[in-house]
């Protein structure tokens, strides 16, 4: 009965075709125009991480002393060096690094260069699954002895010495220098979760060494730093200035449970020590929650797709409307098919089929069209641009989207045309 | 006269199709709210990409020093300003970072308790001549002298900070006109007495009212050192690029332990703050185009099925006396009063729209003539569209009465 209905379907198209390449080119351009922006939308919200996002957890405190402490604030995201210290020391998570961002200018052979660089501790390796192409990230006791070592990126190990395995050399950082330990593999992360507030979007850092060793060389740090009080030096241990960014693995839901207890003790004993009266705030957001707190999609984005979502809705009315033209005209054939005892049903899962067909012409239509639209948008100059892709998700979304709006714009019109009267319809004929 | 006469049996004949009417009238609403927000939206965009900062920004470029460890520098504070202000080309350098390129909002008090903040204001903090630099305008009080300065090397955790406010915000903290002399309070830095009013200083542009809330605050530099960024003013806009790279290169020169981070004028620093909003606002032109070729398409589609199906009418009407031009005018009478239902109802989905979308987007509330120009467009739209089918309907001939089907 389908392959009938499929042929009555693809003639009765033939036969006007104007109106058919209408209909198709409406929801195509509806479907195109919503799954560019949808796109958009699904790369930007999409998980950076997915294989740990529900295990990695952003530490946040507020310890603020009472004088700078409003209520109703919102939770800092950074910490205290000398919270991170007492967090690191007690090393409650099955991992955890404290870090910042900074820059600092390296020399290897020959031009002094700039660099992003990160300043962590060796669990943030295994953490975020760093893959290594060369040796491997420095260890915890380089942490505690403050070692003079460095991993760096595949892009800087190809600037600097060409490509080749450069475990053992040494960057010069002014006086210093360190030991190459290690050279990343193909790593970028965007949105680049673990540090939001430097770009979202981008590369990867070049260079990343020991928070200890920064701390103690003194290199500069960036990123937001909030001090309460006067100091003279924002980054000593304490210091009344919160910088740092914390992040602690939890393999388990119940690990996780328990840490967020510990953070709660932890507070409280901050606050039993007099360091404030309010009751302080302490919280671990996984990377999803974290992701959606920092409002990692641009407005304009979520503009963009709401209109574009009400874009599609016209496309369907306008569908809903042609289909109706075009079932209604052949009212006469209808009439003929029911005096010869078609039910019902049987006209509207005929017209329902003939709407399908549709939406899935306009659907490759659209496909391309998103196709067309998405290359629009990586021509643009935002920082996102170049990260627009679509995978096999969007793609079969596609379809189902296409599928399924035109099968709604076609119920109505399928609905009027199963209640032709047949002696109606044939005797105007 | 003849053509109102025919309102009539038009309505008549609408009547006998009302989904087909309905979904029609639906599908303008619905295009003149998306279009009426859409084009709000753009040029609202395109709007703000041109309101001034309220600093000289042609003549202004900013300069970011960073450090290399172990190599301490010789050159202080004060002096990198002096080499500064010794390239040829320069006006005027100061240690502040400009707006829109690092703007950060404070809360601010007017009681010294910090119990409530009464705005969220833009703090801008420099060194001496910051004011000349930016080229602020002035128009009440005074700016503070030399002398009045807070030294930045000696300066204790009470000394009261002589600032400027702006207009606005002076407006805003004291609507009886009496802001100068007064003392405001930052969350957590030192009091601040207003000794002058300068006319706009924007951290950013979002379009809030409080982007125009700024509070001035200069230091005198010493011999200590700072790091960050140095602002310029050049006498000279056409200069700008060549001066700010002299100024980098003096910079280096006397701080040879510091290596330029980055150089950048007003102009690019505009540019890329504007540059994912100019981004997306091309993406809502685009979108807004392909909707009127939609809904161009939907009308006259339905209008050559409806001219298809009343072949046999229009023919006896012609037969009957009725000329070419009145079957033309029957309808596009007809359209204009399918689009005049939606554009009533579509001024309705506007605002709801616009509604929603304030109170998710922070956008601003839609003026009226936006849609009044959205009605206009829609009514052209509308008769464009249907110009085909209706000519088509006006060279049926008569004889076609006579005929069946």
């Amino acid at each position: 009965m389908f392959g009938y209905y499929l042929d009555l379907a693809l003639r009765s198209l033939k036969r006007n075709k104007a109106l058919t390449a209408l209909m198709v080119l409406a929801i195509a351009l509806g479907i195109g125009t919503s799954m560019t922006t949808l796109t958009v939308m699904h790369v930007l919200s999409g998980d950076p991480i997915p294989q740990k996002s529900a295990q990695l957890f952003r530490v946040r405190m507020n310890v603020f002393p009472d004088d700078s402490f409003r209520p109703g604030d919102k939770v800092p995201d950074n910490l205290t060096r000398r919270d991170v210290e007492a967090l690191l020391r007690d090393a409650r998570a099955d991992r955890q690094a404290a870090m910042s961002a900074g820059a600092m200018v390296v020399a290897a052979q020959g031009e002094p260069l700039r660099v992003a660089t990160r300043y962590t501790g060796a669990d943030f390796f295994p953490m975020f699954d760093v893959p290594m192409r060369y040796g491997r990230a420095w260890s915890r006791a380089d942490d505690a002895s403050r070692a003079r070592v460095a991993v760096i990126s595949s892009v800087l190990n190809e600037q600097l010495f060409g490509g080749v395995d450069s475990v053992g050399k040494t960057l010069q950082v002014g006086e210093q220098s360190l030991r190459i330990v290690g050279v990343l593999g193909d790593w970028n992360m965007n949105p680049r979760f673990y540090d939001l507030s430097n770009g979202q979007f981008g590369d990867s850092e070049q260079v990343f060494l020991p928070l200890s060793t920064a701390l103690d060389l003194k290199l500069s740090s960036s990123g937001s730093t909030n001090c309460w009080s006067r100091t003279n030096d924002a980054r000593a241990a304490d210091a009344p200035c919160i910088w740092l960014q914390y992040w602690a693995e939890l393999d388990t839901p119940a690990k996780a449970a328990t840490y967020r207890q510990y953070l709660q003790n932890y507070i409280a004993l901050q606050q039993q020590a007099g360091r404030f009266s309010h009751a302080g705030q302490a919280e671990a957001l996984d990377v999803m929650q974290w992701l959606d707190a920092k409002g990692v999609v641009p407005a304009d984005v979520r503009l963009q797709t709401w209109l574009a979502l009400g874009f599609l809705g016209i496309c369907l009315l306008n569908t809903v409307g042609l289909l109706l033209a075009k079932f209604l005209r052949r009212s006469g054939e209808i009439g003929v098919r029911r005096a010869l005892g078609a039910s019902r049903r049987a006209i509207f899962l005929q017209c329902l089929v003939e709407a399908g067909v549709v939406g899935l012409a306009g659907g490759v239509l659209g496909l391309a069209l998103a196709a067309l639209g998405l290359v629009l948008v990586r021509h643009q100059p935002t920082d996102y641009a170049a990260y627009i892709h679509m995978d096999l998700r969007m793609l079969l979304a596609t379809f189902v989207l296409a599928l399924a709006s035109s099968l709604l714009a076609g119920l109505l019109p399928a609905w009027r045309a199963m209640q032709v009267a047949p002696a109606v319809a044939l005797k105007s004929n | 006269m003849r053509i109102l006469h025919q309102i009539r049996p038009i309505l008549a004949a609408l009547r006998s199709h009302k989904t087909a009417v309905m979904l029609l009238v639906l599908e303008i609403a619905l295009t003149m709210a998306v279009l009426g927000n859409l084009v709000f939206i753009v040029y609202d965009t395109i709007n703000r990409s041109h309101v001034s900062t309220g600093i000289a920004e042609s003549q202004i470029g900013w300069l970011q020093n960073i450090g290399v460890v172990g190599q301490d520098n010789p050159v202080t504070g004060a002096e990198n300003l002096a080499v500064l202000r010794a390239v040829p080309g320069v006006a005027d350098a100061a240690y502040v970072s400009p707006p829109l390129v690092y703007a950060q909002r404070n809360p601010l008090f007017i009681d010294p308790s910090r119990k409530q903040p009464v705005a969220q204001v833009y703090e801008f903090q420099g060194s001496q001549g910051l004011v000349d630099t930016f080229g602020l305008h002035v128009i009440q009080g005074r700016e503070p002298t030399l002398d009045e300065l807070p030294v930045a090397a000696t300066v204790t955790s009470d000394a009261v900070f002589p600032v400027l406010v702006t207009q606005a915000l002076a407006a805003h903290l004291f609507p009886d006109g009496h802001a100068l002399g007064k003392l405001i309070y930052d969350g957590g830095g030192n009091p601040m007495r207003i000794v002058g009013i300068v006319d706009h200083l924007r951290g950013e542009i979002t379009g809030r009212v409080d982007d125009d809330y700024a509070v001035v605050t200069q230091l005198l530099l010493g011999a200590q050192n700072v790091g960050g960024g140095f602002t310029i003013r050049v006498h000279e806009a056409t200069q700008l690029p060549q001066v700010l790279q002299a100024a980098a290169i003096a910079l280096q020169k006397a701080n040879p332990g510091h290596v330029q981070n980055a150089a950048l004028t007003m102009a690019e620093a505009r540019e890329s703050y504007f540059r994912n909003a100019l981004a997306a606002g091309r993406m809502l032109v685009a979108i807004m185009l392909i909707l009127l070729v939609v809904t161009a398409l939907g009308v006259s589609g339905l209008a050559s099925f409806w001219v298809q199906q009343r072949r046999r009418q229009i023919g006896m009407r012609r037969a009957l006396g009725a000329t070419r031009r009145d079957i033309l005018h029957y309808f596009q009478m007809e359209n204009l009063l399918i689009v005049s239902g939606g554009v009533l109802l579509g001024t309705l989905f506007a605002y709801a729209l616009n509604l929603f979308l304030m109170h998710r987007f922070e956008l601003a509330h839609l003026p009226a003539h936006y849609l009044v120009v959205g009605a206009l467009a829609l009514w052209a739209l509308g008769q464009l569209a249907v110009l085909g089918p209706a000519l088509r309907a006006a060279n049926v001939p008569p004889v076609v009465a006579t005929r069946s089907v």
